[in-house]
């Protein structure tokens, strides 16, 4: 299998991207800075964006992230360090595995499903984990137009029952609830810390830093259009709309007639979030098998330990998954800016590692 | 390894011995000059007339040396060839082509006279064009050939005859136009056609499985088409193809999912219809693997999907119903794949009655006696008739079908669109002959998508397709 081309990688920043921000975080951050949750969204989608520049101003280096750490410090804190980013990649997939995992239970079924009902996605991630990362290229090709598809059906149907006026006042919450919403945002962006697994998996290209940069930043602004209309269509009960993507265009006329045609955009959107969910993991134990060497055997043995970690989590966890979002978000939030926007900016001061001309 | 020698009667005999089938005839002459003759041929392939008219007539008054180029000189069939071991003439004889023995010979001669019991060539029924060439393969490779020669009437194109079949010696051409077909593609299918181990070729689907990189795979990996006119356009496209004596399916690589949704006809009618006309079958196919699916899952986890007044109906008619929807919806499933199976074995003239049974006596008497609902009904047959647009994936996607109203009637949408993101990662990540099966969806190739399931007008066509490789990309000027 080929190497990720530049236009995989813009497609996933712009259009694959943005779907894992769509679920809760529009209404966690209504809860937390109310008419102002555009403003933590366009900080987090900034440094977001600067981070995913930094890191891919590393591509131009051509190696991956093991080799490239080795070159610096040494095989054993390559390792290491390699390790610690694989273990925060596995962490980082708990908020948007469970956050599914609740999605589908609610809009998917009329009654509570059982378990059996989810099952099925932990074979799913253990296949996709246990496969190589430069796989997911040609992937992101076929779930870019599903995801804008997705994305745009849904604004369409319900741009007829918004009222952007619900935006209004801009300003009224104030700095604290700026600063709780930007921190408590940091769950649900960890894309810098994905591209760090690809380095050497992607193949280069004049400028690739600025297009990945300028990709993420109209993915940021799809999102922000988004959160905007789940606003303006739930104006003061946004706070209480769980799954807003599921539930933004639910107002059309059109749905008393056709059914809930709204449906097959949300369709479309799960299936790219089922992809997009599995990614953090996927990235990790990739990340695991290039710095240990062990692809045969490391890849299918972490990718099925951790699909069973994860069912087992998600079973017992059923009733506190609120719980859970509330440790992620406010107590471990930092780990989140540590790995994903200090350590491209580390890797790039390194000297070490750089291409000999 | 042995070879013929110069006793007409010990070299007879060990050919006998060699062929002991009891229609392997011989048939003994003497020529004006004294020198004894025998023909050793296969009798039900051999054409005995020819052999009388080219061989004994032409060899009577032969009264020359005992040599086999001479002789061969006399004898007036255009197809002849030199023989000296005892292996090669039984492999002729086999073949349909007489060999002819003499006394103190030097090598045996051969003579082409094989009896051809052909079709004529017809209108294949699986590919039936409105618009456009009839032609279709027959069972002959020779013929077919033929037809791909008459087409191709250029010094690039090569057909290598290969065998293939430790006992069947099935002939197996391999097609392609040097300089245009992708590159070392034709190298890789002879490497894997030769490592063939196999006993009996009975048709070139056998091949199949030995040219898939994925062998056991529900995906399609290589192409098939039963039309001359359709294998030319793939040859000229840069693809590699294959005729198997025996079978009019010809089969092509690298093959590209998108292929199955092109019909001929497309590029013989404008391209806004035929354009219209590939949406339509992508939209048919997708109806009927999902249609039986979603309405199952709908039923049982989330009746919101139906609009209120399709409801109200679905809900009076299954009121009923013994059987939960994913049971009713199989059981209807089941018959009609059963009635399709019947419907292609059985003789046409049952067939009336058949569809007399199948539609009302099953379809009508069971809705009134309340085994099944008339939406399942409908559903089925909606899905039934989707599957046929898209003839070539019938195999393939039937089973799909199967699978996801199993995976509906059990998890319900969200499994739908598990098992859906799984096909299609599945599909982007096949490789076959160094082309991506999604191409050029995935991976995207821009210029490719002007005649995938879009179709651009002709001038607007002037490369060949990237996804399959050519080294000779321009078509048109």
């Amino acid at each position: 299998m080929s190497k990720i081309s530049p236009r995989q990688l813009y497609f996933f920043l712009a259009c694959v991207a943005p779907v894992g921000k769509l679920v809760l975080l529009p209404t966690h951050l209504a809860n937390i800075a109310g008419n102002d949750f555009l403003y933590p969204l366009l900080v987090q989608y900034v440094i977001g964006a600067a981070a995913v520049f930094c890191t891919l101003l590393l591509v131009r280096r051509g190696k991956t992230l093991p080799v490239l750490l080795e070159e610096v410090c040494g095989k054993a804190v390559s390792r290491i360090l390699c390790t610690l980013l694989s273990l925060f990649l596995f962490y980082a997939t708990l908020v948007p595995l469970l956050e599914q995992k609740t999605f589908v239970q609610s809009v998917f079924y009329d009654t509570l499903p059982s378990l059996a009902a989810f099952a099925p996605f932990f074979l799913f991630a253990a296949y996709l984990m246990a496969a190589p990362l430069e796989r997911q290229g040609r992937m992101w090709d076929l779930l870019a137009p599903v995801a804008a598809v997705g994305l745009a059906g849904i604004l369409v149907l319900s741009f007829g029952s918004a009222d952007y006026g619900a935006l209004l006042p801009a300003v009224s919450m104030g700095f604290k609830s700026f600063s709780e919403g930007t921190m408590s945002a940091t769950s649900w962006f960890y894309d810098s810390a994905i591209l760090l697994t690809m380095l050497g998996k992607v193949e280069e290209e004049k400028g690739i830093a600025v297009k990945g940069m300028l990709f993420y930043l109209l993915g940021g602004a799809a999102v922000g259009l988004f959160f905007a209309t789940f606003c303006a269509v739930f104006a003061d009960t946004a706070v209480n709309q769980l799954f807003a993507f599921s539930k933004t265009s639910k107002y059309f006329a059109g749905i008393t007639v056709l059914g809930r045609i709204d449906y097959f955009f949300i369709f479309l959107l799960a299936m790219v979030m089922a992809f997009y969910c599995v990614l953090p993991a996927q990235a990790g134990v990739d990340l695991l098998v290039g710095a240990f060497h062990k692809p045969r055997f490391l890849g299918p043995a972490v990718a099925v330990l951790l699909a069973a970690a994860y069912f087992t989590v998600s079973v017992s966890l059923d009733y506190r998954f609120g719980e859970l979002v509330k440790a992620v978000t406010s107590t471990s939030f930092w780990v989140f800016p540590v790995f994903t926007v200090l350590a491209p900016v580390l890797l790039l001061a390194l000297r070490g590692g750089r291409r000999e001309s | 390894m042995k070879f013929v020698s110069g006793d007409l009667a010990k070299t007879r005999d060990a050919l006998k011995k060699l062929l002991p089938a009891e229609d392997i005839l011989t048939f003994p002459f003497r020529a004006a000059g004294g020198l004894d003759f025998c023909a050793v041929f296969a009798d039900p392939v051999t054409d005995k007339e020819l052999l009388g008219e080219q061989v004994v007539r032409a060899l009577l008054p032969y009264d020359g040396p005992h040599r086999a180029e001479e002789i061969a000189k006399r004898v007036t069939s255009p197809e002849l060839r030199i023989e000296r071991t005892l292996e090669g003439l039984a492999k002729e004889v086999l073949a349909g082509n007489p060999v002819l023995l003499f006394s103190d010979m030097d090598a045996a001669v051969v003579v082409g006279t094989k009896k051809l019991f052909l079709r004529s060539i017809s209108e294949p029924s699986t590919d039936i064009a409105v618009k456009g060439p009839r032609e279709g393969f027959i069972e002959d490779v020779k013929v077919n050939t033929s037809l791909v020669r008459r087409r191709l009437k250029t010094e690039e194109l090569r057909i290598e005859m290969l065998e293939v079949g430790r006992r069947s010696q099935t002939t197996v051409a391999l097609c392609y136009l040097e300089g245009t077909a992708a590159d070392g593609v034709a190298d890789e299918v002879r490497n894997k056609l030769r490592e063939i181990d196999i006993d009996f070729v009975a048709d070139s689907s056998y091949l199949t499985h030995f040219l898939s990189a994925r062998p056991y795979s529900l995906i399609k990996q290589v192409g098939s088409t039963e039309k001359p006119d359709i294998f030319c356009a793939k040859l000229a496209e840069g693809r590699v193809g294959l005729l198997a004596d025996g079978s009019p399916i010809a089969l092509t690589v690298p093959y590209l999912f998108v292929e199955d949704f092109q019909s001929s006809e497309d590029y013989f009618v404008p391209a806004y219809r035929a354009t219209f006309t590939r949406l339509l079958r992508l939209f048919a196919l997708l109806v009927a693997i999902y249609l039986p699916a979603f309405y199952v899952a709908a039923q049982l986890f989330k009746l919101q999907l139906f609009p209120i007044r399709l409801l109200l109906t679905i809900a009076g008619s299954i009121r009923d119903i013994p059987f939960s929807p994913s049971l009713e919806m199989l059981i209807v499933l089941f018959v009609l794949e059963i009635l399709n199976e019947a419907s292609v074995r059985m003789p046409k003239y049952v067939g009336m009655a058949l569809s007399v049974v199948g539609a009302l006596v099953l379809g009508e008497t069971a809705v009134s006696a309340g085994f099944v609902s008339t939406p399942a009904i409908i559903i089925i047959a909606f899905s039934g008739i989707g599957l046929y647009a898209v003839p070539n994936l019938i195999e393939e996607t039937s089973v799909v079908r199967l699978a996801m109203l199993l995976i509906a009637g059990s998890v319900g949408t969200y499994g739908i669109i598990l098992a859906t993101g799984f096909i299609l990662y599945r599909l982007v990540t096949t490789e076959n002959f160094g082309s991506p099966l999604f191409a050029p969806f995935a991976p995207t190739v821009g210029r490719d998508l002007r005649d995938s399931v879009l179709k651009y007008n002709m001038g607007s066509l002037k490369k060949r397709p990237v996804s399959i490789g050519s080294p000779n990309r321009r078509r048109m000027k």
